[in-house]
């Protein structure tokens, strides 16, 4: 490289490093250290030691919001990963193609909060839309949102409309950058659809896959805002996840350094599962030096 | 494939997109109708009267959305554009000036998109009611732009590193130092990684309620999303207003993918990064 001055070079770095040390990384540290405190946020925290930590295991309402979390992440896996997978694969080759994906498109780009709003309305026990349409039929209304554990169900209805968006993006893209000539070839050779897809499609889509599921597991693990609009994680508690759980018992409850505990237990998961598709990231990365 | 099979996939689809459509229906026929009408009338009957105007300034009456609405779009552009300069110029300066350790410094920022943001909120809250920057908007802008700046790095940085080399060289030759080679050569050519930027980072900015509802506590920096979420709080809210609120509150973003939709994939692929 040329010489410029090494110290100009530091300078352009310097201000998206300040920000991000001095607003992420450092909090990130004193929230580790917050966590082994016992602490309500206004008097002097006392240190307690793990005891945060081993409290967990014993409240019934973590343990609750910890199945919740895995019950997302295997019904996210199920449908918004695996419905988005079928989806792309269907609209291959299909007339009005882009059509039906411009429909799937369309809660990409609205919030989870807007998002939540609106199926509040759909959701509703006495005007809600579901229930009209039920009621058409003579069934009688149903309470989607209180009822246990039905709640959770509905809310994962909702989390499908609004993700298996961008799962479908995904795989479309994948199933773009598989050659024609491979799926020809298998079909001269006389593979039937399934077996096309089991032996050539899947094996081609299988670095996307990796990353998808890595990425929407990640997100199912991190959901706040749609279970936050739509129950409060209620009624009593019931159909809460670890982000809302947190932020309950940090903000409604000032247990700051309980709450502290749960968030640094959920990042130990998230970033575990990141570490899957950051690997090959860096791998490649490195390539570039 | 089977004539057979292929009607089968037709009606799987054509179910599918009439359950993903009938949300969006059913809001914007709530949001056009009157209070009185939208009581007496299906969810599925059209209005004889158009009541979008009306609900629209009941909406802006009683919730003030649009002061909620002005304070977003600020932290959405102004955090945007703080992003937008500092990450670029912290990739320009890792691919091109690569000072020493400048791989390690690039993982150090990176990290921030590591963790999950309730990492982070309580000593945010706690160090936020220390110095006065609570309930401010200052501070709302400053926690947006460290949160967006990691990820628009690592596409800024992803996107320097495939300028051609002999384009700089010849900058050299030129006698640029290294700011004019920053603003004269790879900001103007940034043209792909900035729209990505702008299209998912200030589209967070706008989406974002958590840091909304811990860091602030008035109307004066309350972000958009905060207030949304609070109009359906109470039961008994009236739909109608609140189906206009979703609507106009969800405008910015959908006009932002609109105009940037085409960058939409290309944002896909970097956020799965390098596969």
């Amino acid at each position: 490289m040329k010489n410029y001055n090494k110290f100009v070079s530091y300078l352009y770095i310097l201000p998206a490093f300040l920000l991000v040390f001095l607003l992420l990384l450092i909090p990130m540290f004193q929230n580790i250290y917050y966590s082994f405190f016992q602490w309500d946020g206004i008097s002097q925290p006392i240190f307690n030691g793990l005891s945060n930590y081993i409290q967990l295991f014993k409240d019934a309402n973590f343990l609750t919001s910890f199945l919740n979390t895995i019950l997302w992440v295997v019904f996210t896996l199920i449908f918004p990963v695996f419905g988005g997978l079928l989806v792309a694969v269907f609209l291959r080759g299909i007339k009005f193609g882009n059509f039906f994906k411009s429909i799937f498109y369309i809660p990409i780009t609205i919030s989870f909060v807007a998002t939540g709003i609106i199926w509040n309305y759909m959701y509703s026990r006495q005007i809600g839309v579901f229930n009209t349409i039920l009621g058409l039929f003579g069934i009688d209304k149903i309470s989607w949102l209180v009822n246990v554990p039905l709640n959770t169900f509905s809310l994962l209805l909702t989390w499908t409309w609004q993700q298996l968006g961008v799962n479908m993006v995904l795989f479309l893209m994948g199933l773009t950058s598989i050659p024609v000539e491979q799926t020809e070839a298998a079909t001269i050779e006389g593979a039937n659809r399934w077996q096309l897809f089991i032996h050539v499609t899947f094996p081609m889509l299988r670095p996307i896959t990796t990353v998808v599921i890595a990425m929407a597991t990640a997100n199912s693990f991190k959901v706040f805002d749609l279970i936050y609009v739509m129950t409060r994680g209620g009624p009593y508690r019931s159909s809460e996840t670890l982000a809302v759980t947190m932020f309950r018992e940090t903000f409604t409850m000032s247990n700051m350094g309980y709450g502290a505990s749960i968030s640094v237990v959920l990042s130990i998961i998230v970033v575990a599962i990141s570490a899957v598709y950051l690997r090959s990231m860096l791998k490649k990365d490195l390539l570039y030096y | 494939m089977g004539a057979g099979k292929k009607t089968i996939i037709y009606i799987f689809l054509i179910l599918l997109v009439l359950v993903w459509l009938l949300p969006i229906f059913s809001i914007v026929l709530a949001a056009i109708k009157s209070p009185e009408q939208f009581n007496t009338t299906s969810f599925f009957q059209f209005p004889t009267k158009f009541a979008l105007i009306e609900n629209f300034k009941m909406a802006i009456k009683q919730w003030k959305l649009h002061e909620f609405f002005l304070n977003s779009l600020i932290y959405s552009v102004t955090g945007g554009v703080i992003t937008i300069i500092a990450a670029s110029m912290a990739g320009f300066s890792l691919v091109r000036l690569k000072p020493k350790f400048n791989f390690p410094l690039f993982l150090i920022i990176y990290s921030g998109t590591l963790f999950p943001f309730q990492m982070y909120l309580i000593p945010l809250y706690r160090i936020f009611n220390q110095i006065g920057l609570y309930d401010t908007k200052i501070g709302m802008i400053l926690v947006y732009s460290a949160l967006c700046i990691p990820f628009s790095l690592f596409v800024y940085r992803g996107f320097y590193i495939t300028i051609p080399k002999e384009i700089e060289d010849a900058a050299l030759i030129d006698g640029c130092n290294s700011f004019q080679l920053y603003s004269r050569i790879f900001l103007p050519q940034s043209i792909a990684p900035t729209a990505v930027v702008a299209l998912f980072q200030m589209s967070w900015i706008w989406n974002d309620l958590l840091f909304g509802m811990v860091l602030t506590r008035t109307g004066s920096a309350r972000p958009v999303m905060v207030s949304l979420a609070s109009m359906s709080g109470v039961s008994g809210g009236i739909i109608p207003y609140i189906m206009t609120g979703v609507i106009f509150t969800s405008l910015p973003t959908i006009i932002l993918f609109i105009l940037l939709r085409k960058y939409f994939i290309s944002g896909m692929i970097l956020s799965m990064a390098g596969e």
